[in-house]
This record gives C-alpha cells, sequence and structure tokens, in this order.
C-alpha cells in the first residue's frame, strides 16, 4: 500500500495535502450555466458524498475532475498539482452502466481494459482478485447482456478499482438496481475502499445512501450547481445497515441533509 | 418445431423442388422449345466450367475482378467511413454529396468508365468497386458517428491513446454497422461484376451468358446463371459465416435488448 | 439549424467540384474526356428544355421504373405476408427462395431475353424480379414483428380474421414495407437502366449508350449527373413520403 495515504481523515489540526481540491470552476454549457464558482477538497482517504437536486450538474462535475473536460474557470488540484488528461491514479464509475461495458467483451476483458500496460501474468492474477472482490468469480466468463444490473454495477466496479486507483469517482452507481442489490452493493462499496485505503467520491440524490456511506457530504444547490453546505458525518465504522441506521446521530443528519435538500427544490418551485 | 415436422417438411421441400424439376424435363421433351434445354443438357453446361478453357475465360477472370473490387469496397470505405464519422463534425458537409454518389445508379458510369479506362481490367473492377464502396462508407460512418460517448469516455480515463481507442473501441462498436454496409455492397458488388461483363468484355461470365444467348445456346446461358448464383450463395454464406464468427457478441446483446 | 446543414452539404458539392476542376487543369486526365462542370450543367439543361434528346429519356425511364416498382410492391407485400402467415408455404418454398435470391439478377438478362424477347414485358419482369425481394423480406419481417398482443385486442373486438390482417396486420408492417419499398426504388431503377442500356429500349440508358458511342462527351456526363440527380430525388421522395404517410413508424423518432 502506497505510504502517503496513512493518515485517516480524522487528524484534524495537522495540514494534511488534500488529494482533490476543487477550486471555485464554472461550467457553461453554450451560455447555459450548469456549475457556478464551486469549491471544495477532500482529504486522502475519506468518503465524500455529493448530493444534490436531479440535473444541477453532478454528472457535469465528475466530468471535469476526471479531466474529461474543462472548466470554463476554476483548476482541479491533485495534492496541489493541476492536470491536462484523465491521470491515472483516478477512475470512475459511470452512472450509466449498461453503457459502460463493452459488450463485445467478457467480465474479464472488460475487468483487464485498463491493465494495457501490464504483463499478463501480472494481469491475471489482477484481474482475478478484482472479479473475487466483488463477488463475481462465477461469471467471469459471461458477456455483460448476460448479466443483471447489479452484476453489471459490479463489473463496472471490478473495472475502476483492479487500476488501483487513490481517487474513485462514483457517479450514481446504484440508482438502477433493486432494493437488496443496493445494500449489498453500498457495503460492498464501503467495505472495498476501506480495505484498499481509498478515497471515494461519491455522486448520489440518496440522502440515506449519503448519510450511511460516508465521511463528510456536500450538499449542492438546484442549476447551475453551488456549494450549500459541507456535513461532516460522524458516525463510526464498522457500519451497519440496521445499527447505524437506527442512531440518534443517522436520523439527526439524515433530517438535516434532507431539510437542505428539501429547501433547494422548494426555492426552485418560486 | 418437433422432428416429425422436421422431416416432413424435408419430404415437402424436395417434393416441390422434384415437382418443378419433372414439369421442365417433361416439357422440353414434348414441346422442345429453343429456351428449354433438357436438364442434361444445362448440367453438362454447367460441369464445363470446372475444367478446361472455360475455368479460365469465364470463371476466373469474374471471380478475380469480384474480389479486387469488392475488397477495395471494403477495406477503403470501412477506412473512409470511420474517419469521416470520427470527425463528427464532418458529417453535415460529406454526407449530401456522398448520398448523392450512392443513390446515383452506377449502371450509368458505366460509359464515362468505358471512356476513361477503356474496356480494361480496370474500368471492369473500377465500376464494381464504385457500386460497392458508398455503402460501407456511410454505413461506417453512421456506426462511427453513433459510438457510445461512454466507452470512449471510459477509454479515456484508463489512458488509452487515440490509435488505441480506435483500435480496442471504435472499430468493435463499429463493426456491426460496417458488416450491415457489406452485406449491401456485396450483392451490389455481383451485379456490378456482371453488368460490366455485359455491357463491355471479352471474358467473364457475363460475357460467357450474353455470348451464348447471342449464339442460341441456352443450355450454356442457364448453367452460366446456375454458377453465378451458386457464387452468391456461396459469398453470401461465407460473409455470414465470418460475421457471426466475429459478431457473436452483438446477436445477443441484441438480443437482450429486445427482450427488455 | 437546418439552413446551415443545407449550407455545409452545398459546400461539400462545391468541394467535390472543386477536385473534379482541379483534375481537369492538372492534366491528370485527358480534358476530352472531363468537360467543365459548367458545360456539363449547361448542356444538361439543354437537353431537359428539348423536346428530344434528354427530357424524353428520363420520363421514360421513370414511367418504365414505375410500373415495375408498383408491381414489386404489391407482388412482394402479398408474398411476404403471405410467408409469414403461412408457416407450410414458408418452409415449402424456402429452398426455391433460398436458390433464387442469391443469383445477380442481371444475369437473368439474357434467359428473359430468350424467353420474354426484347419488349416491354421482358424489361418489366427483370425490374420486378430484382426489386421484389426487400419488398419481400422487409414485409414477412413486418408482419413476423406484429405484437401479438395487438391481435389479441382485435380478437376481442370480434375482428375476423381478414379484417384483423387488413386492420392490425398490415398498418403495424407498413413501416417495414415502406422501408423496403425504398430499398426496391433503387434497385428498379438500375435495373431499369441497365436494360435499356443493352438492349436499346427507350430511356437513360440507351440514351447514355448512344452518346458514348457518338463521342458527345459532354452529353454523356450530362446524362450521368442527371441520373445521379434523378436516384437521389427519388430516395428523397420515398423517405419524405414515408415520414408523412406513416407518423407511426419508429424510424423516424430515432
Ligand atoms: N453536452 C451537453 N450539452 C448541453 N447541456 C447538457 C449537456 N450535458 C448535460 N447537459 C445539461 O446540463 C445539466 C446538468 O447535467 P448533468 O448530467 O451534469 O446533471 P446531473 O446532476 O448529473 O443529473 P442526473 O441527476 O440526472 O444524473 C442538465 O440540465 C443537462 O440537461
Ligand atoms: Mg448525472
Amino acid at each position: 500500500m502506497r505510504s502517503d495515504r496513512a493518515f485517516r481523515s480524522s487528524s484534524e489540526g495537522v495540514a494534511v495535502p488534500s488529494i482533490l481540491a476543487v477550486e471555485s470552476i464554472s461550467k457553461n454549457y453554450g451560455s447555459a450555466p450548469v456549475l457556478d464558482g464551486l469549491k471544495f477538497e477532500q482529504r486522502p482517504g475519506e468518503f465524500l458524498s455529493i448530493v444534490g437536486p436531479s440535473g444541477c450538474g453532478k454528472s457535469t462535475l465528475l466530468r471535469c475532475i476526471a479531466s474529461l473536460m474543462q472548466p470554463n474557470s476554476g483548476s482541479v488540484r491533485h495534492k496541489g498539482n493541476t492536470f491536462a488528461e484523465p491521470p491515472s491514479w483516478l477512475s470512475i464509475v459511470f452512472q450509466d452502466y449498461s453503457r459502460a461495458l463493452f459488450p463485445w467483451l467478457t467480465v474479464r476483458q472488460n475487468v483487464a481494459f485498463g491493465l494495457h500496460h501490464i504483463g499478463s501474468r501480472e494481469r491475471d492474477e489482477r484481474v482475478q482478485a478484482a472479479v473475487q472482490a466483488v463477488n463475481l468469480t462465477h461469471a467471469i466468463d459471461l458477456y455483460p447482456w448476460q448479466l443483471s444490473g447489479g452484476m453489471q454495477q459490479r463489473c463496472s466496479l471490478a473495472r475502476s478499482i483492479v487500476v488501483r486507483p487513490e481517487l474513485l469517482l462514483l457517479d450514481e452507481p446504484f440508482a438502477s438496481v433493486d432494493a437488496q442489490t443496493r445494500i449489498d452493493l453500498q457495503d460492498l462499496v464501503i467495505d472495498l475502499s476501506r480495505r484498499m485505503n481509498l478515497s471515494t467520491l461519491l455522486v448520489t440524490h440518496d440522502v440515506e445512501e449519503a448519510v450511511y456511506m460516508s465521511d463528510r457530504i456536500v450538499v449542492l444547490s438546484t442549476r447551475p450547481a453551488r456549494v450549500v453546505e459541507e456535513i461532516t458525518v460522524d458516525l463510526p465504522y464498522p457500519r451497519d445497515q440496521l445499527a447505524t441506521k437506527e442512531t440518534p446521530d443517522f436520523l439527526r443528519l439524515r433530517h438535516q441533509v434532507y431539510t437542505l435538500i428539501r429547501a433547494q427544490a422548494k426555492s426552485n418551485n418560486n | 418445431m418437433s422432428r416429425s415436422w422436421g422431416t416432413s417438411a424435408l419430404l415437402w421441400q424436395l417434393c416441390l423442388i422434384g415437382m418443378l424439376l419433372a414439369a421442365w424435363q417433361v416439357s422440353a421433351t414434348l414441346w422442345p422449345a429453343p429456351y428449354l434445354p433438357k436438364l442434361q443438357t444445362v448440367l453438362a453446361s454447367f460441369l464445363n466450367f470446372f475444367h478446361g478453357n472455360l475455368l479460365f475465360s469465364a470463371v476466373l477472370p469474374s471471380l478475380y475482378r469480384f474480389a479486387i473490387g469488392f475488397g477495395v469496397a471494403v477495406l477503403l470505405g470501412s477506412f473512409i467511413g470511420l474517419t469521416l464519422g470520427y470527425l463528427r463534425g464532418l458529417n453535415e458537409w460529406v454526407r449530401p454529396i456522398l448520398e448523392y454518389l450512392r443513390f446515383l445508379p452506377t449502371v450509368a458510369i458505366l460509359p464515362a468508365a468505358l471512356l476513361l479506362f477503356g474496356a480494361t481490367d480496370g474500368m471492369r473492377i473500377f465500376v464494381i468497386a464504385f457500386g460497392s464502396i458508398f455503402p460501407v462508407i456511410l454505413a461506417a460512418m453512421d456506426g462511427a458517428r453513433r459510438v457510445d460517448q461512454v466507452l470512449i469516455d471510459v477509454a479515456r480515463v484508463n489512458g488509452l491513446t487515440i490509435p488505441q481507442r480506435i483500435f480496442r473501441v471504435i472499430l468493435p462498436a463499429v463493426l456491426p454497422a460496417i458488416f450491415a454496409g457489406i452485406r449491401i455492397a456485396l450483392s451490389i458488388a455481383l451485379v456490378m461484376m456482371v453488368i460490366s461483363e455485359l455491357i463491355a468484355a471479352n471474358d467473364g461470365l457475363g460475357h460467357f451468358i450474353l455470348r451464348s444467348q447471342r449464339l442460341f445456346q441456352t443450355a450454356n446461358v442457364y448453367a452460366g446463371v446456375l454458377l453465378l448464383g451458386a457464387i452468391g450463395f456461396v459469398l453470401t454464406a461465407c460473409m455470414l459465416a465470418i460475421e457471426g464468427r466475429f459478431l457473436a457478441w452483438y446477436k445477443g446483446w441484441r438480443g437482450a435488448a429486445d427482450a427488455i | 439549424m437546418r439552413t446551415i446543414a443545407i449550407i455545409k452539404g452545398m459546400a461539400g458539392f462545391l468541394a467535390a467540384i472543386a477536385v473534379w476542376e482541379l483534375v481537369r487543369a492538372t492534366g491528370t486526365i485527358d480534358s476530352r474526356s472531363l468537360p467543365g462542370i459548367g458545360a456539363i450543367l449547361q448542356s444538361m439543361i439543354s437537353g431537359l428544355a428539348t423536346s428530344d434528346g434528354l427530357m424524353p429519356s428520363v420520363l421514360a425511364t421513370l414511367r418504365t421504373w414505375s410500373m415495375g416498382l408498383v408491381i414489386a410492391s404489391i407482388l412482394g407485400t402479398v408474398v411476404g405476408v403471405a410467408l409469414a402467415l403461412s408457416p407450410l408455404v414458408e418452409t415449402v418454398t424456402r429452398p426455391i427462395v433460398e436458390f433464387l435470391r442469391p443469383v445477380p439478377s442481371v444475369a437473368l438478362i439474357p434467359v428473359a431475353l430468350l424467353v420474354l424477347g426484347i419488349g416491354l414485358p421482358m424489361q418489366l419482369f427483370m425490374i420486378v424480379f430484382a426489386a421484389i425481394w426487400p419488398v419481400i423480406f422487409s414485409a414477412k419481417a413486418g408482419v413476423e414483428g406484429v405484437d401479438p398482443r395487438q391481435l389479441e385486442t382485435g380478437r376481442v373486438f370480434g375482428l375476423s380474421r381478414l379484417a384483423s390482417i387488413w386492420r392490425i396486420v398490415l398498418p403495424a408492417a407498413l413501416p417495414n414495407i415502406a422501408t423496403g419499398i425504398r430499398t426496391a426504388s433503387a434497385i428498379a431503377l438500375v435495373l431499369t437502366i441497365t436494360v435499356e442500356m443493352l438492349v436499346g429500349r427507350p430511356g437513360i440508358g440507351s440514351f447514355l449508350e448512344n452518346v458514348r458511342l457518338n463521342g458527345l462527351v459532354t452529353e454523356m456526363w450530362s446524362a450521368i449527373v442527371l441520373t445521379g440527380i434523378v436516384g437521389y430525388l427519388v430516395n428523397g421522395l420515398f423517405l419524405m413520403l414515408e415520414k408523412r404517410l406513416i407518423p407511426w413508424s419508429a424510424e423516424h423518432h430515432v
């Protein structure tokens, strides 16, 4: 494991270099503003969630962070440095999982997609390990269309972690799977990101999911997106779908975030 | 479908074919006419194609010109189409002229080709390639334009260079579209092969058929048509086999999408 | 938006013309074989204006073409629907269909000449033989794709078998059939011109053959360009008709 990521988010007071600093970025599509001076930071190893109303610009934000598109102003920094092309320390699970897998590749080949520069021996081992980590070993030689939605999403996840990123971006990864699958995937992602000491940036519009999974939550406004509030979630680990969600702290945080979101929706209707 | 239905279907099919052949033979015997040769003479003419002169003066020249013309259309057409499709902005500029050339009935360029190249093999190859290249170009172009942006994003995030993106993402994604174009091109190329030989050639199957017709060697005419049909059949079958091998994933994928 | 697209498309044509003139100017090809675009257009316009020459040829071609296409469309639809509705007929005739379909249609021209002579029936036979396949297969696919729930709905409303073919199966298959007819229209045009060229029946084909034999290069090019325009317009016309007459076709919503 990398030594520079030994510290956890709770090491307050010490000047920790942020793994990701989003510095007042703005983005327009044509003349329509989508992001409006967004600003926040993510500490190494932190699980950060972004919640915001549907269509407010969350995917656009992730594409700017991943350098898939350039913001009109502002910058994105990694440990103080800017970058122009999608960097190798970053990986992303796209919103629309059924379209993001290569239909002509099996699970094994899909997962191996980003390992083109690595020898075949090590590649096989790493693919096996990643597929195992998301419990897809039994389906490793199937094509995407032979998988259920949840399995497709786990395949995307494996493809993203197999490259051993420092920062994992997840764009509403559990949006269109059934409730039970969703719960399983949430626990899987918490577990993976803690085991691999990943910094994870999760975009979601599900308040409960954000509170349950995160160390911190950034709440966005309606389009054009601005940061409305940042909320620290200090729920203890390991988290448990029943026990954690029944604690007063969880309920209080959920209430707080939900109120903010609802206020956004109201201000939008006026 | 049950097994018994399968065998009985085969019986019915054989029955019908047998009846048609018998009807032909009977009328050829009872009412001899120049255009109704007996089946055994047609068969004898047909077998003549596979040995001696005819193989070299009719069959091989046709196949040779077809192979080059069609090959050029497929390779060059895919390349041009992919490039134009990849540069999405070009679409509106080039599409009208490409569609104009696509729907120009290719026979019409025969006189011009004759004028420019003379009655040469080069002329016939050009006509075959010209007729069949535009469906390939347009299909490849549309396919490349429709490649899902998300897939290209995945490639970029994984650090693929532009050539790698083309070979590992765009080409496989476009292959189904290219094959659809090639299927259209194949039948056009065959037609153009024959037309170019009907109108201006002194060898090849088209020339052979037309000459036989003028000499009232009707068995030869039918045998030639039979052989052209067989060639078309075999080429189509080969292409479907290649397609099935390369696009096994696509069938399943489409099937799954249709089931929703 | 629309006008910008048209302007860009025109620019594409202009670029092609520029290449043409460049080839002429550099002398890569003998300029006697390659007249200037201006001369070609002029010859085309005067050919269309006069009563002998290009105009009657175009009309003759279009007349034969439309007759052949109508026959192929009706016959093809009937055969396609029949094949789709009767598995028995479909199975029994399959070998014959598989045998006839891959024959390059033009190869049959000598056979048709033997049996039918050089008149209009022979030309129509060739057009129909070549153009009927896409109609048959698209009609068949269209009928096979009809949602069984729609047929059940028809049964619930007490439609007879014939009425349900007329009121449910055909409309549902119409978008497919229309696409098949559009494909057929291009094939029919090729066959019409080919037969004209080969046996000298009146039309663009024999016009082209005549001007070629008489060395009238500019007239030849103008006829070629015009043939392209006819092909392009025919396709455009069918696309437009599909959009107008079959608004429920899914193809236009993509
Ligand atoms: N390429 C584009 N051109 C123009 N507008 C776009 C483009 N992509 C997205 N938009 C618009 O920008 C806004 C933000 O889009 P984005 O996909 O970033 O939102 P989102 O928050 O991810 O939405 P969702 O919750 O539906 O995933 C939307 O209103 C969308 O319609
Ligand atoms: Mg989104």
